[in-house]
């Protein structure tokens, strides 16, 4: 469990970026944003509980995420997170600036 | 995020913690829960369910830790954390706590001390504008070789005619820096100086009120003025503006009180008080070699250029001046080295000592906190295994020795305040600048940055150590450390310097210890039982006195009276007084000697009363002393000591030989028939080899101010000291204006005299013994944890067969060794240590082989007796239950 705590740990952004994508559809639980996670990335990001708990509070005390407790499809309590306004606001700038250094590297690479 | 929303989440991480830590707690279970059904539902058993959902976890505590590490303010809240845990482990530990901080207090306290010391005397810069470019002239000459002798008037104005270096030089009397102090009020003697008129300039100092000397006040027939310290304008003048004009009188001579200087204006003495003008008036000769000059160099000139024309000078007047120098030098010095003197070398060594001290303070805390650590290796991985992060660990180890050397450090602080105030109050031998030396924030900085490195050093090696145990083989039942065997080769090491950093105090006190034993032993060449010796300094200081004639018959009633007086046995007058009070020193003539190509020797010169010799116990050796009849008009006699016959009339009968004194160039002066030989008496310290003295009678050669030295009968009870205040009511009958001060059995001065070395050698015995303790409590500490390491091995041993003396024999076998290896390395240290110590010994080697032995075995022994507590505690270790546990 260390090795991808250690990658994610590289890509604070990017693991950030994509709990805003997850989290566009509405509100959802922990292990829901993990699935989420997994299932638009085709699987290339199994983003485990020592990573995402971290991720998940810290973008909370910065005001983008908020959390309440709700009950889970089956039945359980589980806590539950949705974008604030704030969050979403951020999700933007943050989405334009990720496909500005995204093209940039992809340009980046592919010269000669 | 607005900042009242930062604020309250951080109020709540710190403050609101059980909720915060109960909701993550839930939340984390309730993934484990989520995923688990999850797992159910795609076909596993629950039981496998659940076991793999916790090993996707990771761990709950593990998880939370992560989270607690990104909370805002989890730093603040670890530290806070860490702290009280820190405190909580030092009070259950309180044998360790104490020992650990009374070593660091000591090491700490000692060094801020002497750091202060050293700091205040060598570093602080003197209390006047541009002070490094004020330096102090002396003279160097022989045959009187005296590095830092003073000079005549006519060498300054030599020097001052002839040098293009200083923009202002003044002259000072270095000489009679005591001034009896008459008329309104009560006659007293304050310390001071006269000067020439460059002196307030060359200092750049400022009178409060009126002004300092002017540019004329030197010459010959100028008015006598004086400026006066703030401290004797509040006691005489009560601080009033009309003190201006007021005449005061100094030794006899109406001044005019011109100006006054601030309370902060102190120069030459700490306790100067008040400044005359001294008139320049062309000297006949050479001599007296009362003064001393200094100057401002002008801006762009260096110490070394106005050295190199100071040389020129000098050799322009030796060669002036043949008869009276064979060489001479003009050393020009720095007033900062000036008024340090020769204290530098001392205090160097006392630092020296000191930082021994700390180092052995910081090896005594570093081996606790290794004992320590192997104590708590169990503790270290049982939170390792409950997810503390090894980082986290070694900030909370740093964080209890940071938290116990902040408390060594305070109590360091408090033992810093009383050894300086022990320190001024002792005042050793007149400690140049003792009033610049106190605990300030220079100083309050460097003890913490002592503090804080300490427990840095001593911190971290066991912290590292520790949080890279290895978790399964110390978790174990009963696992021994893996890294006991390290350790106690660490601790043996740390012992064995902790061992040789004491030798090496050890021999610097035994050597000072045993200078100052011999120094004590010296002959100061009186016999009378020192404590029935009583002397006290009496100035006829009133014009009444100016006249010689008066102040004779003045010293002949008061002689009279006080040989009246019961319980007094003798009573006599001397303006000098063994072992280190020289009244008087010249250069003589011999009458129908040849002239002596090498300059003309100074010695002592003793004006005495003839019932001197007897009240001191001075032997006689050939013809007579001083009688009644040597009157002021009869035949012109002196009296010479053994090494003055012997140096300087050799093979020949010094009776009836005709001495002059003052140097050929005062032709004026009678020769004087030596009448008699007194043996040696040590005018100039008990370690000076000078004893070449002649003695003139009072009534022959007036003094404006003598010792009056009294015997007092050796069955009258009690000290010669209880008759002090009868004397004074006795003198004052006489005349109530004459000024009585210094008042001390010769005991009491024997013991004074030798005040710095007995001091030197306490401190170094303190320093020592501190040492000596601390360097005991680490090698017990060793041997009784490895005896405790040993109890298994010790009672198989037993069990084959050993008997007691074999144990003994094997525990102290390895305090032994440690304290052989410790003495070995520390001999070598030592002798490093002590050549630093070479001009502080009196007829000491600083390689003297007794006190190194003595040291050497002294530590062994000890060491041993250290060893032999715990080897005594092996000897009882019961075969049957060291092998069952």
């Amino acid at each position: 469990m260390t090795r991808p705590a250690k990658q994610t740990n590289l890509l604070q952004g990017t693991l950030d970026l994509l709990i805003f994508k997850a989290l566009a559809l509405g509100r959802m639980h922990g292990l829901g944003i993990a699935n989420r996670i997994g299932q638009i990335t085709n699987g290339t990001f199994q983003v485990k509980p020592g990573s995402l708990f971290p991720a998940l509070h810290r973008l909370e005390e910065a005001g983008w995420l908020a959390s309440s407790w709700g009950e889970s499809e089956n039945n359980r309590r589980a806590k539950y997170y949705t974008m604030t306004p704030a969050g979403k606001r951020r999700f933007q700038t943050e989405t334009r600036e990720w496909g500005k250094i995204s093209l940039a590297m992809a340009a980046a690479l592919q010269a000669s | 995020m607005p900042l009242p929303a930062h604020l309250s989440s951080l109020f709540r991480n710190l403050f609101r913690k059980s909720g915060k830590e109960r909701e993550l707690n839930d939340e984390v279970h309730a993934y484990v829960r989520e995923l688990t059904g999850e797992k159910v539902r795609s076909g596993m058993h629950y039981e496998e369910a659940r076991r793999a959902a916790a090993i996707e976890l990771g761990g709950v505590e593990q998880v939370k830790e992560a989270v607690r590490d990104v909370r805002r303010g989890h730093m603040l809240e670890q530290l806070l954390q860490d702290i009280r845990y820190a405190a909580r482990a030092l009070r259950k530990n309180p044998g360790f706590t104490a020992v650990a901080m009374l070593a660091l207090a000591l090491g700490v306290g000692a060094n801020t001390a002497m750091f202060s010391v050293v700091y205040g005397i060598l570093l602080r810069p003197l209390p006047y504008p541009d002070a490094d470019r004020i330096a102090v002239v002396y003279m160097h000459w022989l045959p009187w070789d005296n590095p830092r002798a003073n000079m005549s008037m006519a060498d300054f104005l030599d020097w001052k005619s002839q040098t293009t270096s200083f923009e202002e030089s003044s002259l000072y009397a270095s000489v009679g820096r005591r001034f009896d102090l008459t008329g309104a009020g009560d006659p007293e003697q304050v310390s001071g100086a006269s000067a020439t008129s460059g002196f307030f300039g060359v200092l750049r100092a400022r009178p409060i009120v009126g002004r300092t000397f002017l540019a004329g006040d030197d010459q010959p027939a100028s008015a006598r003025v004086a400026v006066i310290g703030a401290s004797l304008w509040q006691r005489r003048f009560a601080g009033r503006a009309d003190a201006l004009g007021q005449p005061i009188i100094l030794n006899g001579v109406p001044c005019t009180v011109v100006g006054v200087m601030p309370e902060s204006f102190h120069f030459p003495l700490a306790n100067s008080e008040v400044w005359t003008n001294l008139p320049v008036v062309p000297p006949k000769r050479r001599g007296p070699f009362f003064y001393r000059a200094f100057g401002r160099l002008k801006p762009g000139v260096t110490l070394q250029q106005a050295q190199a024309e100071a040389n020129a000078i000098g050799r322009r007047i030796e060669q002036a001046n043949p008869t009276v120098y064979s060489h001479l030098d003009l050393p020009v010095i720095s007033m900062r080295d000036a008024m340090v003197g020769d204290i530098g070398t001392p205090l160097i060594v006392m630092l020296c000592a000191v930082c021994l001290v700390l180092l052995i303070a910081v090896v005594n805390v570093a081996n606790l906190m290794l004992a320590r650590a192997t104590v708590r290796e169990r503790e270290m991985a049982l939170r390792l295994s409950l997810g503390a992060g090894r980082g986290r660990l070694v900030r909370q180890l740093l964080t209890e020795s940071v938290l116990l050397s902040g408390l060594g450090g305070i109590g360091g602080l408090a033992l810093a305040y009383l050894g300086i105030v022990f320190l001024r109050a002792a005042n050793p031998g007149n400690l140049p600048r003792i009033t610049d030396i106190h605990v300030d924030g220079t100083v309050l900085a460097f003890l913490l940055l002592i503090s804080l490195l300490t427990g840095i050093l001593f911190g971290l090696a066991p912290a590292l150590q520790s949080a890279r145990a290895d978790l399964s083989s110390t978790l174990k039942e009963g696992g021994r450390g893996t890294t006991g065997g390290l350790r106690q080769r660490t601790r043996s090491v740390l012992i064995v310097s902790e061992i040789a950093l004491s030798l090496m105090l050890l021999v610097g006190a035994g050597l000072l210890l045993r200078s100052l034993l011999r120094l004590q032993r010296v002959d100061a060449g009186f016999h009378g039982a020192p404590e029935h010796i009583l002397a006290m300094t009496v100035s006829p200081a009133n014009r009444r006195y100016a006249d010689e004639a008066t102040g004779i018959a003045f010293y002949g009633r008061l002689l009279d009276r006080v040989r009246q007086l019961p319980g007094i046995r003798y009573a006599s007058l001397s303006d000098g007084l063994p072992p280190d009070q020289e009244g008087d020193a010249d250069t003589f003539v011999i009458q129908d000697a040849a002239p002596r190509t090498s300059g003309n020797p100074v010695v002592t010169v003793d004006t005495v009363s003839p019932d001197y010799f007897r009240t001191m116990g001075i032997g006689l050796v050939r013809g007579r002393a001083f009688e009644a009849r040597d009157g002021r008009e009869s035949v012109p006699v002196a009296m010479v000591s053994e090494s003055f016959a012997r140096r300087f009339l050799p093979g020949e009968d010094p009776l009836g030989k005709r001495i002059k004194e003052s140097g050929p160039e005062l032709t004026f002066l009678p020769f004087r028939e030596i009448v008699g030989v007194v043996a040696d008496v040590k005018y100039t310290g008990l370690d000076a080899n000078r004893q070449a003295a002649y003695y003139l009678p009072y009534t022959q050669n007036y003094t404006r101010r003598t010792f009056l030295v009294v015997n007092s009968s050796s069955d009258s009870a009690g000290d010669a000291a209880n008759l002090a205040p009868m004397l004074r009511r006795e003198i004052q009958a006489v005349d109530k204006d004459v000024v009585v001060a210094w008042v001390s059995t010769l005991q009491q001065a024997m013991r004074d005299s030798v005040a710095r070395p007995r001091f030197d050698a306490i401190l170094l015995m303190l320093f020592a013994g501190v040492a000596l303790l601390l360097a005991v409590i680490g090698i017990y500490g060793v041997i009784a944890y490895a005896v405790a390491q040993r109890t298994h091995e010790i009672g198989v041993r037993m069990a084959l067969g050993a008997c007691r003396a074999d144990v003994l024999h094997l525990v102290l076998r390895q305090g032994a060794r440690l304290a052989a290896m410790g003495i070995a390395v520390g001999l070598g240290g030592a002798f490093m240590f002590t050549r630093l110590m070479r001009t502080l010994l009196f007829d000491t080697s600083v390689q003297d082989t007794f006190t190194f032995a003595a040291a050497a075995v002294g530590l062994f022994a000890v060491a041993l007796l250290a060893s032999i507590i715990p080897a005594h505690r092996a000897t009882r270790i019961d075969p049957l239950s060291a092998l069952r546990n």
